[in-house]
């Protein structure tokens, strides 16, 4: 493996895709509405729930599933201190993780079914790379973007809700913490991974750009769970089950990126070119 | 001349469906071969194997040396391929289109990789055009640019597969002068798959044809000729025809049949050998009081040879 060949196909990558509002589009709008619109759209409603008071009381019962510990945190806290507190730390948490899931997915759909599906994978193939730094390097071109992107919103994220936090919390800032660390310097790395295996093997099987971002779509649902499991109280997010998560997605990293190398043959490529 | 490529019993086959049929062939070194077929033959297929892009599923080549599958990236760097489509990525520009592929190509050295590209793009005429996208070019600027990309390491091999087809007359002769020029000047081994039996006609030393996987025939223009017997006829414009002239150009050794067109004025004469009978021919004519306006020798064309060779096969 020449590394520096992996960086050809990298960069070569990289440049198409930054020339591709198709994929830059969705990589940098999604992640807005998460770090930036959402955190805004909470303040304000909370705000005027508070001043209205019933819209709050809809939203208790999503606290009294929280289990004790947490709810002492914020005790003696104002109603529209813990909502903002309970959604910033905890329940917008899974929602994060759709960030690196779905820039990875876009972006390796891309740079694999895309590739296949204009008809430049000949030319590609036929050069002195080997299949391993090719797949590598188109690896890099989905993991290292979509990781920037993801370290970028949550810094945003953080200074969003700081900045919130500072004249409604007497400056208590409420991120980072811990488990925000953990999720996204260990278990998102972890799901971008998955996320582009994934991506990866329904590539070698379709015709195009869009049927593989269709498929890779189902990767949302156990995201959808994490989220569900926290609004009824069945998944609190902690460093336990963080630490799960990442060793749980560490072993699907492994199997995929398997079956992925597997089917990254050259002549598979080429031959079954639809 | 000793050969560069060798093909021995190369066959491909695609689920129960023999794509390549064991073929047998070489090509010389500083040949054109001509690979010609009709659509499905197994053109493409064959030039994927000696590219190292697909393995054969039976047999072998030796490609400049090298074993196809035993080291693919040393095969993969000795030939230059044009693939069928001309697989360029068209959000980037002519010049990084070049870049990264000199850069795959092992051109490493900065000072020389740039030179090589600013030669290559100025001798296809694309130099003014380097820093548009591909996107924005013309089907022949593509195909002008895969065929620079082709290029760039200087392999001693070229595979071309269909370079002119879809171009118009004007970019199809640009081409087709260059591949002369490659041939010629630059002496590159080229094997070119096509369509265009006028290109092959002009361009290659021998032609190869192939049917539904399996050669037809291997040769140079005028042994394929001889093999499907082809006539020749000599056609005599004459101002005016009569019985006397014709009955002359019979007389002729070596003169099978003679034809009259009457509202064209002229004799259509099928011999064996043009160079003897001739000028035997336009003697006895002008003997017999005819005017002669113009003699034009007609051999049988590449066309009419394929045409034949690939019914007879199909038969
Ligand atoms: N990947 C593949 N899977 C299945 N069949 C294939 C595949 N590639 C080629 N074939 C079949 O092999 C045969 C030869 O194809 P090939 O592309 O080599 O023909 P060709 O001589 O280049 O034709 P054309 O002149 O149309 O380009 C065809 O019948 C084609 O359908
Ligand atoms: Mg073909």
């Amino acid at each position: 493996m020449r590394i520096e060949k992996a960086i050809l196909v990298f960069w070569k990558d990289w440049r198409e895709i930054r020339r591709n509002w198709q994929i830059i589009l969705p990589i940098v709008i999604v992640p807005l509405m998460i770090s930036v619109v959402l955190p805004i759209l909470l303040t304000v409603i909370s705000g005027l729930a508070v001043t209205e008071g019933d819209s709050f009381s809809e939203f208790l019962p999503l606290i009294e599933n929280l289990p004790n510990n947490i709810q002492m945190q914020f005790a003696g806290f104002t109603d529209q201190q813990v909502m903002i507190y309970v959604m910033a730390v905890y329940f917008f948490a899974p929602f994060f993780l759709i960030i690196p899931l779905m820039t990875s997915s876009v972006i390796a759909s891309d740079s694999f079914a895309g590739e296949k599906e204009r008809r430049t994978i000949e030319a590609l193939l036929a050069t002195p790379i080997s299949d391993g730094e090719l797949f590598f390097g188109k690896m890099l071109v989905s993991f290292i973007p979509s990781m920037l992107i993801t370290v970028v919103s949550f810094m945003v994220y953080t200074i969003v809700f700081d900045v919130v936090a500072i004249s409604l919390f007497n400056g208590m800032l409420l991120l980072p913490n811990l488990d925000w660390i953990l999720m996204i310097f260990g278990l998102a790395p972890t799901i971008a991974l998955a996320s582009i295996g994934l991506t990866i093997i329904i590539s070698a099987k379709v015709k195009g750009f869009r049927e593989a971002q269709q498929i890779s779509v189902i990767l949302l649902i156990p995201i959808l769970s994490l989220v569900f499991g926290q609004v009824t109280g069945a998944i609190i997010f902690g460093p336990i089950i963080i630490l799960t998560l990442i060793g749980l997605f560490v072993v699907l990293d492994f199997v995929v990126f398997r079956i992925g190398l597997m089917l990254f043959k050259r002549e598979e490529i080429l031959t079954k070119l639809a | 001349m000793t050969p560069i490529i060798k093909a021995n019993e190369l066959t491909k086959t695609f689920g129960s469906y023999i794509a390549v049929n064991h073929l047998t062939f070489e090509v010389r070194e500083g040949e054109v071969l001509g690979l010609l077929g009709p659509n499905g033959a197994g053109k493409t297929t064959t030039i994927r194997m000696l590219a190292c892009l697909i393995s054969p599923s039976e047999g072998s080549a030796i490609v400049a040396g090298n074993k196809i599958g035993e080291n693919p990236l040393v095969v993969r760097q000795t030939v230059g391929i044009l693939t069928e489509t001309p697989s360029l990525y068209e959000r980037l520009t002519a010049l990084e289109n070049m870049d990264f592929f000199a850069k795959a190509y092992n051109l490493l050295d900065d000072h020389k990789r740039s030179e090589r590209i600013k030669e290559l793009l100025i001798f296809f005429s694309l130099w003014e055009r380097r820093n548009d996208k591909v996107v924005t070019f013309s089907k022949g600027m593509k195909q002008k640019l895969a065929i620079a990309r082709a290029l760039v390491h200087k392999p001693p091999i070229l595979l071309l597969d269909e370079p002119t087809a879809g171009l118009d007359p004007e970019s199809s002769k640009e081409v087709r002068d260059l591949m002369k020029t490659l041939s010629q000047q630059e002496k590159y081994t080229i094997l070119l798959c096509t369509h265009h039996l006028k290109d092959a006609e002009k361009l290659c030393n021998r032609v190869m044809i192939i049917n539904k996987g399996k050669s037809v025939i291997t040769g140079t223009l005028d042994e394929l000729r001889n093999k499907i017997n082809g006539q020749i006829i000599i056609q005599v414009a004459l101002k005016k025809i009569n019985s006397k002239m014709v009955e002359a150009a019979k007389k002729v050794d070596g003169v099978k049949r003679v034809d009259v067109d009457k509202p064209a004025s002229m004799l259509k004469i099928l011999v064996n050998d043009a160079e003897l009978t001739t000028p035997l021919i336009v003697k006895n004519i002008v003997d017999s009081k005819g005017l002669v306006l113009s003699v034009n020798v007609l051999r049988p064309s590449l066309e009419e040879v394929y045409l034949k060779l690939i019914k007879e096969d199909s038969k």
